[in-house]
């Protein structure tokens, strides 16, 4: 069984979600930032949500994690999930107002890449993103991913499938 | 001995250049050392550690990287230090190992500096780690002088529970002097 890891990088931690990160990521998924997620979100929702994202360690080896920076503020959360809707593992992720702009989720999403590519035994990943969702669709495009026309889309959705280098290119 | 074209790299005060049969003894007497060796697999008696030599030159062949000799200019033997990426490591780290009696002067860091950017510069890699079993304080400090940070703990096929440091990239070195 899987124990979620904690991932340092040069600027940010992942780590575990914790109870107590409930609060933040629950009002994220309220709000209008939630838009290109599905939402804004009821709270029951942002629960079921946040259980699946913690489940996923001991079930798949791979899930979500929050993103904090060197002083323990919470900036966001970066995941690798294959909820039952999804066709294949989802690399996803989303920052609290405030912190976009820096290369958090870059950083957060590079380094998590390359964790479930080395310890997870994945060798693609995918991003699925809203067709309108210009800051993801740049963040993935800079990670190296390109849309894949070709692949399936969670329920059929009408969004985009950036799929990722593959582990055997990321791991030289 | 055939020629495997390792390159030769140069420092300061340093040569880095392919293992050679004559630098059996000083790796045999590094892993006959428990003291010394328990940060890079452990002691091993004379004729493991010469299928680990073995291993190590043939490590050049299979990935065209691997360990340097490291030599003073009065051709003193003081290490070796190099990229390595064996079967079953997470990916590849640099790696060093300090003989006795020539710690402490800077040869690792030096050597470790010129290693790395030959592989970002050289051989094209973006990124590169180095994986120190936890305590070996003496390489995590080297690793944090070099600008690499603690990112993971995982269980290393050899090493068991091991600690990955990752460098700086090629792209972020790339902008420094």
């Amino acid at each position: 069984m899987t124990v979620a890891p904690v991932i340092t990088t040069e600027r940010l931690t992942l780590r575990p979600l914790r109870l107590s990160d409930f609060t933040g990521y629950a009002a994220f998924l309220a709000s209008d930032r939630a838009v290109h997620m599905g939402g804004p979100h009821k709270q029951e929702t942002a629960w079921s949500w946040f259980c699946n994202d913690t489940a996923h360690w001991p079930l798949f080896g791979f899930g979500g994690l929050m993103i904090e920076d060197s002083v323990g503020r919470l900036l966001g959360q970066v995941s690798v999930t294959k909820g039952l809707e999804f066709p294949e593992p989802e690399l996803g992720w989303f920052l609290f107002d405030g912190y976009e702009g820096k290369g958090f989720a870059g950083e957060a999403a590079l380094a998590l890449r390359r964790w479930v590519y080395t310890h997870a035994g994945l060798k693609t990943l995918v991003s699925y993103i809203g067709r309108t969702n210009r800051g993801s669709i740049a963040l993935a495009e800079r990670m190296g991913a390109e849309l894949d026309e070709t692949a399936a889309t969670p329920n059929g959705d009408d969004c985009f499938v950036f799929r990722h280098p593959a582990a055997d290119e990321v791991l030289i | 001995m055939m020629d495997l074209q390792i390159p030769v790299l140069k420092t300061e005060r340093l040569t880095l250049r392919g293992p050679q049969a004559r630098d059996f003894d000083a790796i045999a007497a590094f892993y006959a050392d428990p003291e010394r060796s328990w940060g890079f697999g452990g002691e091993l008696d004379r004729n493991n550690a010469w299928r680990w030599f073995a291993a190590m030159i043939g490590h050049w062949v299979l990935r065209g990287y691997g360990f340097w000799t490291v030599e003073t200019q009065n051709g003193d033997v003081v290490g070796i230090v190099g990229i390595w990426n064996p079967e079953g490591w997470p990916e590849p780290e640099i790696g060093w190992v300090m003989f006795e009696g020539f710690e402490g002067k800077g040869y690792a860091f030096e050597a470790a500096s010129e290693v790395r950017r030959f592989a970002y510069q050289v051989l094209g890699f973006e990124t590169l780690t180095s994986n120190i079993v936890p305590g070996n304080d003496k390489s995590v400090a080297l690793a944090k002088k070099l600008g690499a940070w603690f990112e993971v703990e995982y269980d290393n096929v050899n090493m068991g529970t091991d600690h990955l440091y990752r460098h700086p990239s090629a792209a972020t070195l790339e902008g420094m002097p």
